[in-house]
């Protein structure tokens, strides 16, 4: 009988036809294709991506050293140095990542008892050059400063589950 | 350390008066005096002391320097500000509380344009709380040159402020 | 003492065998169960205010501090019962009402004993929503920074104040809430051990300002090592990160410095990082300077030395160390210039009189233990600031002292300490010696002593009164007795008759005499031979080299310089720099380049100091500490007996070719085991004693604390600490009267032909015609130290 049935399955092409089903199926089906690089996918709130030192409304970084993220990093990718500033508040003379050792792990994130550092959803950078994979304090900073209005945003939606 | 003797705040009598009392702890027992001094102290400097005054107390006694501050700054009767000819404590502890020397402490307070704690701009009263002076039985009570004034109200306190001179 | 009988009591189930009247906490530390606490430490009094250490003992009707509560026999006591943990979680959560939760930026955070309690002990939420109470910093010097608002009241800090080094300067003001722990009056702490209240405080109210926000206590990597600054070798631990020095802290060693160590030895590591640090060799080609690399400086100073040698003799070549380089250091130093034909070296910088050298032990230290200066009855001090020279052995003899031990000095100047002195005599320093003299012949006089006839013929004409007589007398008391000599007395102008006399004085009491040398290795120098009279480990010399003084008078060609200052170093500093400039080749071995040295040298080879090197500190009680680099040294920079090693090698000398440090220590310490001594100072008799002084003003001079060595001098947190002295002239106010002098604000000090002007400070700790102008300083440089050159001073 399963002879029969298959030589009946093999002539009609029925296994081609039930594939062609499914084509004809997308065929008619509203297309996902995103036009990188001018259209992008949406990102969770709680994407970790690169890098970024945060500040206060008042202009003042919200870094106080205390090394923290430093100790919690798996990869030993942070290193700072800190000594006291002027007006004798703690801060960093160096923070810097290592974004080739970094696993993006967001623990630094986590540590950080002043919400300075954060892994943002910033996940479209490449290196050209040797050396430029290490972050230093001001490159950080700059890119909080560039996008602390989708920081904010971010931490704002994430804050109720934390 | 320079062994050069600093000019002492204390005067001449304040010294002979402290004397006294020191006489009467056991000589090398200097230290037990410095309540009394300190208040002589400030007997002669019109009621308050000064650091200056303090450490002079203490070299006086030959106690360290921090011993006097320590004692000076816990005992709530040893004024480390200027204070005014006339230093009005008004008690605040159960007894004056619940005959109403609260309302008693807000018109004084009112009265003298000073809160607790402060002297008159003329330099005429000082106004203080203080704890129980144990005259429940006529509160409220205000302790001033070392009297009581009881059963006070805000009338008769207005009378005794006008009276001061 | 008959031994107490022990008593049995159970803690936690744990049956004790206990002295009687000790404290629960102490029984319980010993049995290694922890009890938690703040106020307790087991080197100050008890005060019980902090009240975490609550424990319940059975039949007591509320739980009992366990610091303050004695033992009773069959007393059974509970550390983790519901009770003791009720009352330890509400003591607890009272402490952090008023404690901020600055963790973070708190240089106390991950070493603290508050957070390691808390997170035992703590709630993770406070019920507290009340204001928390916040109270001003104070300024209290450079080296211990405040932050009150985290100060929990242990007094732990005051009563180290009060009982340790007994300058109560810290206290408890105002009351309740209001209660803050401070000066008072805003001012530096003046004790040379203040930094033991930073390690003391069991919070981050005081914290180390040189090290202030600079690394974690996590992060830093713990290395052991020896203070390098007096000769008492307190043990200490280095801590690095990155390399770097941090911090040093003291490491427990109760035969030694216990858990205290002296500021100097605890901060002098900022000199590490000094400016003037050499990271790499230097030569002078024609009169100018050269970076190189070693290879080529070392055959550059081999060569130079070659020549010097070749052209004249070996006897032409000299080397100078200072006293704080290590044993090895010492030993390959002598063993390299010996073996080049010359006995020229030696180590003992300040002194001037070497007439008895011959007659001395080759190490002259303390002949009993540091720990055993404490149960000493009779201590005398003669010509010594021992508080500010050894700081521990300062405070051994406090705490003897404390314990009702009777302290008398002869001193050149009326030095503060913070022990009562019992009998004392303060004169000029020529004077000293007259003073000492009468002292030793009234000891004699009262005993009716005539084993030291000799010496006692010296005394004939010395006239004793009734000081001498009560010192004499004082001196004779019961029990143990120990006689100390200080720098002064050891670097007098006539040090060999002091020493004499203080043995025969010590003798006569039947008491010890001992030498508190100067420098951190003195004692390890003699043994390993940098002195020109012994080689190493004591074995003679044919013909005595050139010692200390000779070496600068003798206008030689060649120096090999280790470790050294000359400027600040010597006890005549125009002498040595002078000699140094007329030579023909000159090697220095140094971490650091100065501008003088630029001056005088032809080498300089960047050597590591103290942390950077391996080595072995001798100290006064003969012990041997070893101690591996705490830290990589800096650039290029080698430690000293690398480079002396490599120096032997091109010398193509027998015996240079050791690979670690500990070799070369082992092959001396072999020969030291196997050493006699068999000289005493009893040899060395003069035909007449010294007692005029030559001059009219006569000059004390010594380095003010914190200008003893290259590496101190650099420490610049100590510079400004609050007794650092700073380059001045001080007189006393009779003699500034006499002099017409009383009113003038600044003077000028003229000797040899210079001068230099210098602040003027009446001071009642000097005797009368006597100036004391300390060395150590650029501006003071120029005075010989102890020279008897006359020294004038005119109003400028």
């Amino acid at each position: 009988m399963n002879r029969i049935k298959h030589w009946v399955k093999s002539f009609t092409l029925w296994e081609l036809l039930l594939g062609l089903k499914l084509t004809g199926r997308y065929l008619f089906k509203r297309k996902i294709t995103i036009q990188f690089p001018e259209e992008k996918t949406p990102v969770s709130n709680r994407f970790r991506g690169l890098h970024a030192l945060r500040r206060y409304a008042n202009g003042e970084e919200r870094c106080i050293a205390c090394k923290l993220c430093e100790a919690v990093c798996p990869a030993l990718a942070i290193t700072i140095d800190a000594e006291p500033r002027d007006d004798g508040s703690r801060r960093t003379t160096r923070y810097e990542i290592d974004l080739f050792k970094c696993i993006y792990c967001g623990f630094c994130e986590e540590s950080c008892p002043v919400d300075s550092i954060v892994e943002t959803d910033i996940m479209h950078y490449h290196f050209e050059n040797r050396g430029e994979n290490i972050m230093s304090k001001p490159m950080l900073l700059a890119i909080g400063d560039k996008y602390e209005d989708d920081i904010a945003k971010a931490r704002e939606q994430d804050a109720p589950y934390r | 350390m320079n062994d050069v003797k600093e000019k002492s705040a204390l005067s001449q009598p304040a010294r002979e008066e402290i004397d006294k009392w020191v006489a009467k702890y056991p000589e090398d027992k200097a230290q037990s005096a410095v309540i009394p001094a300190l208040h002589i102290a400030q007997k002669y400097n019109q009621g308050s002391l000064t650091d200056s005054i303090i450490e002079s107390v203490a070299d006086y006694l030959g106690i360290p320097k921090i011993a006097a501050f320590e004692v000076a700054t816990f005992y709530s009767m040893y004024e480390l500000k200027p204070v005014g000819r006339h230093k009005m404590g008004l008690c605040k502890s159960i007894s004056c509380m619940l005959m109403g020397a609260d309302e008693l402490g807000d018109h004084l307070q009112k009265k003298l344009g000073i809160k607790f704690g402060e002297t008159t701009p003329d330099g005429k009263v000082t106004l203080k709380e203080v704890e129980c002076l144990g005259a429940c039985r006529h509160a409220p009570v205000v302790h001033m040159h070392n009297r009581y004034y009881e059963s006070l109200t805000p009338e008769k306190a207005d009378e005794l402020i006008e009276g001061l001179e | 003492m008959a031994e107490q009988e022990l008593v049995e009591i159970e803690i936690d189930g744990k049956k004790l065998q206990v002295k009687p009247g000790s404290m629960i906490i102490e029984a319980a530390d010993d049995a290694d169960i922890k009890i938690p606490r703040f106020c307790y430490h087991k080197k100050l009094s008890i005060a019980a205010n902090c009240r975490m250490c609550l424990v319940d003992v059975e039949k007591a009707n509320k739980p009992l501090p366990a610091c303050a509560t004695p033992i009773m026999p069959g007393m059974v006591v509970r550390t983790q019962s519901k009770e003791a943990l009720v009352a330890q979680r509400a003591v607890m959560e009272f402490l952090l009402i008023n404690h901020p939760l600055d963790c973070p930026i708190c240089d106390q955070g991950g070493e603290c004993e508050l957070q390691d309690v808390a997170m035992g002990y703590g709630k993770s939420v406070s019920r507290y929503t009340e204001g928390k109470r916040s109270v001003k910093d104070k300024d209290i010097g450079s080296l211990v920074a405040t932050d009150m608002t985290r100060c929990i009241l242990c007094t732990r800090c005051v009563r180290f104040g009060q009982e340790v080094i007994g300058l109560p300067e810290l206290g408890a003001t105002g009351r309740g809430e209001h209660t803050e722990i401070g000066t008072y009056i805003e001012k530096s702490l003046t004790s040379e051990m203040s930094g033991n209240i930073i390690d003391l405080c069991p919070v981050g109210a005081l914290t180390s300002k040189p090290f202030r926000f600079k690394a974690r206590a996590w992060e830093l990597e713990q290395g052991t090592s020896v203070a390098p600054h007096d000769c008492v070798g307190s043990n200490i631990y280095v801590h690095r990160h990155r390399d770097k020095v941090m911090r040093v802290v003291p490491k427990d060693d109760e035969s030694i410095n216990e858990c205290w160590i002296s500021d100097r030895d605890r901060f002098s590591y900022e000199g590490l990082y000094h400016e003037d640090r050499l990271t790499q060799p230097m030569i002078k080609k024609e009169g100018a300077w050269q970076v190189v690399d070693w290879q080529e400086a070392l055959t550059f100073a081999v060569d130079g030395l070659k020549k010097v040698i070749d052209d004249n003799t070996a006897a032409q070549l000299a080397a100078v160390a200072s006293p704080n380089s290590t044993v090895e250091e010492h030993y390959l130093l002598q063993k390299l210039v010996r073996g080049l034909g010359s006995h020229n070296i030696d180590h003992r910088l300040r002194q001037t009189d070497f007439s008895d050298q011959l007659a001395t032990p080759v190490s002259a230290g303390l002949p009993i233990s540091i720990e055993a200066i404490e149960t000493q009855e009779q201590i005398l001090l003669i010509g010594s600031d021992v508080q500010r020279e050894q700081p521990i052995v300062g405070h051994r003899i406090r705490r003897a002292y404390l314990r009702g031990t009777n302290v008398c000095v002869i001193n050149p100047m009326d030095y503060h300490f913070n022990f009562d002195v019992k009998e004392k005599i303060i004169v000029s320093p020529s004077t000293m010696l007259q003073e000492l003299a009468a002292v030793t012949k009234a000891v004699l006089d009262q005993t009716q002593n005539t084993r030291h006839g000799k010496v006692a013929d010296l005394l004939k004409q010395v006239t004793v009164s009734d000081s001498h007589q009560r010192m004499a007398k004082q001196l004779l008391g019961a029990g143990d007795k120990v006689v100390l000599l200080g720098a002064h007395g050891l670097n007098h102008l006539h040090s060999s008759q002091i020493k004499l006399l203080a043995n025969t004085l010590s003798q006569a009491i039947s008491g010890q005499c001992g030498y508190l040398t100067e420098g951190a290795n003195a004692t390890g120098a003699s043994l390993a031979g940098a002195i020109p009279h012994r080689c190493a480990a004591n074995l003679g010399v044919a013909k005595s080299g050139l010692d200390a003084k000779q070496i600068w008078q003798s206008q030689l060609k060649a120096f090999i310089l280790l470790n050294l200052e000359p400027e600040y170093d010597c006890a005549d500093p125009q002498m040595a720099l002078a000699s140094l400039q007329q030579a023909n080749f000159v090697v220095s071995l140094s971490p650091y380049m100065t501008s003088t040295m630029k001056d005088y040298a032809n080498v300089i080879l960047p050597v590591c100091p103290f942390a950077e090197t391996s080595g072995t500190f001798v100290n006064i009680e003969n012990k041997w500490q070893s101690f591996a680099a705490a830290a990589a040294p800096q650039g290029e920079a080698r430690p000293g007996w690398k480079v002396l090693r490599v120096l032997g090698n091109l010398f193509e000398q027998e015996g240079f070719d050791y690979t670690v440090s500990t070799e070369v220590r082992d092959e001396l310490k072999v020969a030291v085991d196997g050493m006699t001594m068999t000289q005493t100072n009893q040899d060395h008799i003069p035909s007449t004693l010294n007692f005029s002084a030559n001059v009219d003003l006569e000059r004390i001079a010594y380095p003010p604390i914190y200008r003893t060595d290259n590496l101190v001098r650099r420490g610049e947190s100590l510079q400004r600490s609050g007794i650092a002295e700073a380059a001045a002239v001080h007189l006393s106010a009779n003699t500034a009267t006499q002099m017409n002098l009383a009113d003038c604000e600044q003077v000028t000090v003229k000797q040899n032909g210079q001068h230099v002007n210098l602040p003027l400070h009446v001071d009642g700790r000097v005797p009368d015609n006597c100036v004391y102008i300390p060395s150590g300083f650029a501006e003071t440089a120029m005075l010989g130290v102890t020279s008897p050159a006359a020294l004038t001073l005119e109003r400028s």
